[in-house]
């Protein structure tokens, strides 16, 4: 799965620590969802649409 | 931040506290010099009764936000699976051995090894998958 997490955190100026701290995840996952390596579910996809102040998951998330 | 003694952390003491006056039961009455081939087993018991004591108290003194995300139960279950899966792969090797060669170990001894390969085989493949997957 494709993912603009890095693009929408940047553009946040916010760092990985603070995104997994936002969605209650680790920084590990962070990472693994940024690279593709790790696809979230559907709870946790909504959570980090909605710490990335976007309003669709598929903004985010692309198959 | 304030350390909080939560539910949990009582149940965990009153578990070590009845381990430890368990071990004790045994020496006092003298049970468990020979307890299923294996020797001295109160004094094992209140051994392993202070330690999860110690264990308990730093994780309250600590108190480390501990987080456990969904990868992280992913990636346990997938070890598990190879865990299970190479423990029938070590069970079968040990019967071949000892078709071939008589394997003369005390109970104790091989429950011993075969607790440390799962705990063994399980931490290896839960670092191997949480750094490559």
């Amino acid at each position: 799965m494709k993912t603009k997490i890095n693009h929408y955190r940047k553009k946040l100026k916010m760092t990985q620590e603070e995104l997994a701290d936002k969605v209650a995840v680790t920084r590990q996952t962070i990472i693994a969802l940024e690279q593709g390596k790790y696809n979230p579910s559907l709870e946790l996809a909504h959570r980090i649409t909605k710490a990335l102040k976007q309003k669709h998951v598929e903004n985010i998330f692309k198959l | 931040m304030k350390n909080k003694i939560k539910k949990q952390h009582f149940a965990r003491y009153i578990f070590a506290f009845a381990i430890i006056i368990i071990g004790a039961t045994l020496e006092i009455y003298n049970i468990g010099k020979e307890f299923f081939s294996f020797q001295a087993v109160g004094s094992w018991m209140i051994y392993v009764g202070f330690i999860m004591l110690a264990v308990i108290t730093l994780q309250i003194i600590v108190n480390k936000k501990r987080i456990v995300d969904e990868r992280m139960s992913w990636i346990a279950f997938k070890a598990s699976r190879i865990t299970f899966v190479l423990l029938i792969l070590g069970a079968f090797i040990v019967m071949i051995a000892d078709g071939i060669k008589n394997i003369t170990l005390p109970y104790h001894l091989f429950m011993g090894y075969a607790m440390s390969y799962m705990m063994l085989v399980y931490f290896i493949s839960y670092k191997i998958l949480e750094r490559y997957s």
